[in-house]
């Protein structure tokens, strides 16, 4: 019987918040309060009085709500819906002090609370270079140009009636856990790992479109992608991606794009760093060498230990981190957890991940959750029996090259610790004893 | 005779239009439309490293000085060294990296910036930036001319243009070969190909795994209200609820 106490209310630990809290925390507390209430004198066998369904059970259900004694709300009541009031918690977020200026800035998705693969569209990280734009897609146009038979424009009428692919990919900006090269910086992984999203893009395959213009594709070449913003991003795209993957795109996890994310027309450029996904795009042109733009030559580039910059650092090289319990968060029970993450290549497929919780000596393969689909997040589960004391969590991704995702210690032993870019270290937690969950580094 | 000159005749023209069924005719070859050539003009913009693309004009640091006053200053310093909005452009470059084409400071752990002509490695990406994306808030209104003399003030700031200098279609190439960090890059092929092997690599052990069994970093407590309140980051009711800061930043 004394396991009883482990699996029932007064089994929680450290639920009383601690400091100032917000209005809506309040709120929350207070009703998380009753129902703690609630639960204790039910299994105290009614030792208090306070309601005349206590003794008999959970007031939750022996006290019918409201939603199910009354009459609900019509069909299209909000045309286009939102998620549950709920769910306001759930933000892409800025991080305070990592930028200046909102237009060229960065906001996080919340990995810590999704589920599954897919990252809803209202949730996809930012980042913007100089401002977003609604723009009007009866305006937009795309050019072809450069070494191709007959440089062409397109319209978005035109785009969307060639023949069209949906593909579903991460996409994972090159400086995603960039500020942890040394130290732990920041507090949960919405911040450390959320310049992350996953969602199916349907577009034509930039491949049609060379084609259609009679592109030059033989011996070197490269292609330029460039946006319609103020910022006009150009980033070099390898040829051997253009004619493989690379999807001129319109939609995103079934609608269009939003704005935010380039509506109406992006390049998607799978396993690749989210900067070269143009937003926004206008124009692709055809050349015989990259072109050293800004942000191949100012950004994006990898400071080496020795003062080189390494350029044309694109693949996003094979990573995964658990998304809960993670840093920021607070375990409420000991017993029974559910560790759950996402993994993911910028060369394939994910083809297994291994978990730790004691500081990655001993490791147990997780269960992936399909689909398995290649340049995609995957998420994997796993069971774990937390007995109360402190414990470091890891996640260990190997994708179907072989390559097996570097500890931080042999990142740095090879780039330094002044990269920015490119940090796909395994990632630590330490659920300390009361539950609260640290982000570390441990070696 | 006749006969066997018509058959050759008949393969010809079968093996012409096979030719032109291999050209690829696909149903939706017709969409879209010629670019003219004022179009392609009007958009394709981009200067390449090999200054391809780079239109014809001057610009005199003096000129760039006047420019840079009222349409740059106010982001980045009168003298590109300003930290406010973004990033210091001019800073941390010398003579000797001017000779060798390496900046020094790069290997310096102290140094709290790499500035813009601590990195830059071509000039073109300099000319072809502030001729696509500056002035901030009225990207592309520069003409040819004034992106060249703000360029030349830009390249003066960090002596790498004498104070009386004009930059030109005709000696920027020259001033490439001043460029502090111009042989400061090194292309990484292993991560541009996606069949590239990694440079880093880990095995998968699975138990007595080698490991030190130290935290070398730990998220501080004192630091919890750095990203606002956690516990309103996370959702209400689950397994797991968000951590309330002791003290809010």
């Amino acid at each position: 019987m004394a396991s009883d106490c482990d699996h029932g209310a007064p089994g929680r630990i450290a639920l009383a918040p601690e400091g100032p809290l917000g209005a809506a925390q309040l709120a929350a507390a207070r009703t998380a309060r009753r129902r703690f209430m609630g639960s204790a004198l039910a299994i105290g066998a009614g030792a208090t009085a306070t309601g005349s369904h206590a003794a008999e059970g959970d007031a939750a259900i022996l006290n019918l709500p409201e939603h199910t004694r009354g009459l609900g709300q019509g069909v299209a009541t909000t045309g286009y819906g939102a998620p549950s009031r709920h769910e306001k918690n759930l933000q892409r977020r800025e991080s305070p002090g990592l930028t200046r200026v909102p237009q060229a800035s960065v906001s996080f998705c919340p990995l810590q609370s999704l589920f599954g693969i897919i990252t809803p569209n209202g949730l996809h990280f930012e980042r913007h270079h100089q401002g977003w734009w609604d723009i009007d897609p009866a305006q937009h146009r795309l050019m072809v140009n450069g070494l191709v038979k007959q440089p062409r424009v397109f319209t978005m009428d035109d785009l969307m009636r060639l023949p069209s692919v949906s593909r579903i990919h991460f996409i994972e900006c090159g400086a995603n856990t960039g500020i942890e090269w040394n130290n732990v910086a920041l507090p949960s992984v919405q911040y450390t790992h959320g310049m992350l999203s996953c969602c199916e893009y349907t577009g034509v395959a930039l491949s049609t479109l060379l084609e259609m213009c009679g592109a030059d594709v033989k011996g070197q070449r490269h292609v330029l992608a460039e946006g319609a913003d103020g910022s006009s991003m150009t980033r070099t795209i390898p040829m051997k991606n253009a004619l493989d993957d690379v999807i001129v795109a319109w939609g995103m996890n079934g609608e269009m794009l939003r704005p935010e994310n380039g509506y109406p027309l992006r390049l998607v450029v799978p396993g690749v760093q989210g900067v070269s996904w143009v937003k926004y795009l206008r124009r692709i042109e055809v050349g015989d060498q990259p072109w050293f733009t800004k942000d191949e030559e100012l950004h994006y580039i990898d400071l080496m230990p020795d003062g080189m910059h390494r350029q044309f650092t694109s693949i996003q090289e094979c990573k995964s981190v658990i998304t809960t319990p993670s840093g920021g968060q607070r375990l409420l029970e000991k017993g029974y957890h559910n560790v759950t993450g996402l993994a993911w290549s910028g060369r394939g497929k994910v083809r297994r991940v291994d978990v730790s919780v004691d500081a990655g000596r001993t490791w147990r393969t997780a269960r992936i959750e399909g689909p398995v689909l290649t340049k995609a997040l995957t998420r994997f589960n796993i069971d774990w029996v937390w007995n109360g004391s402190p414990a470091i969590l890891q996640s260990r991704a190997i994708d179907e090259t072989g390559y097996v995702q570097p500890k931080i210690d042999q990142l740095r032993a090879v780039r330094g610790s002044r990269s920015i870019y490119h940090n796909n270290a395994i990632q630590s937690w330490r659920v300390a004893e009361s539950g609260t969950v640290y982000n570390v580094q441990a070696v | 005779m006749a006969r066997r000159s018509h058959l050759v005749v008949a393969v010809a023209l079968l093996a012409l239009v096979g030719a032109a069924a291999a050209r690829a005719e696909t149903p939706w070859s017709a969409i879209g439309r010629p670019a003219t050539p004022a179009e392609v003009k009007a958009w394709d913009i981009d200067v390449r490293a090999d200054f391809k693309g780079l239109p014809p004009g001057r610009g005199s640091v003096a000129q760039g000085q006047a420019l840079w006053e009222t349409k740059c200053a106010a982001c980045h310093g009168i003298f590109g060294e300003s930290n406010e909005v973004f990033t210091p452009l001019v800073g941390g470059t010398t003579k000797d990296d001017i000779a060798r084409g390496r900046v020094a400071s790069l290997t310096a752990t102290g140094v709290p910036h790499r500035t813009t002509l601590m990195k830059a490695s071509k000039v073109s990406a300099l000319w072809d930036y502030i001729h696509r994306a500056m002035p901030w808030q009225a990207p592309k209104s520069l003409t040819a001319d004034e992106v060249y003399a703000a360029t030349a003030y830009l390249l003066s700031l960090a002596d790498v243009v004498p104070p009386d200098f004009t930059l030109s279609d005709s000696n920027i190439a020259e001033v490439q070969q001043r460029l502090p960090n111009r042989n400061g890059k090194v292309f990484e092929p292993n991560l541009w190909n996606v069949r590239g092997k990694g440079d880093v690599k880990n095995t998968a052990c699975m138990s007595q795994c080698p490991v030190q069994g130290k935290l070398t970093s730990t998220f501080p407590d004192t630091e919890w209200g750095g990203n606002g309140n956690l516990a309103e980051q996370n959702r209400m009711f689950g397994p797991v609820r968000g951590h309330a800061p002791t003290t809010l930043k």
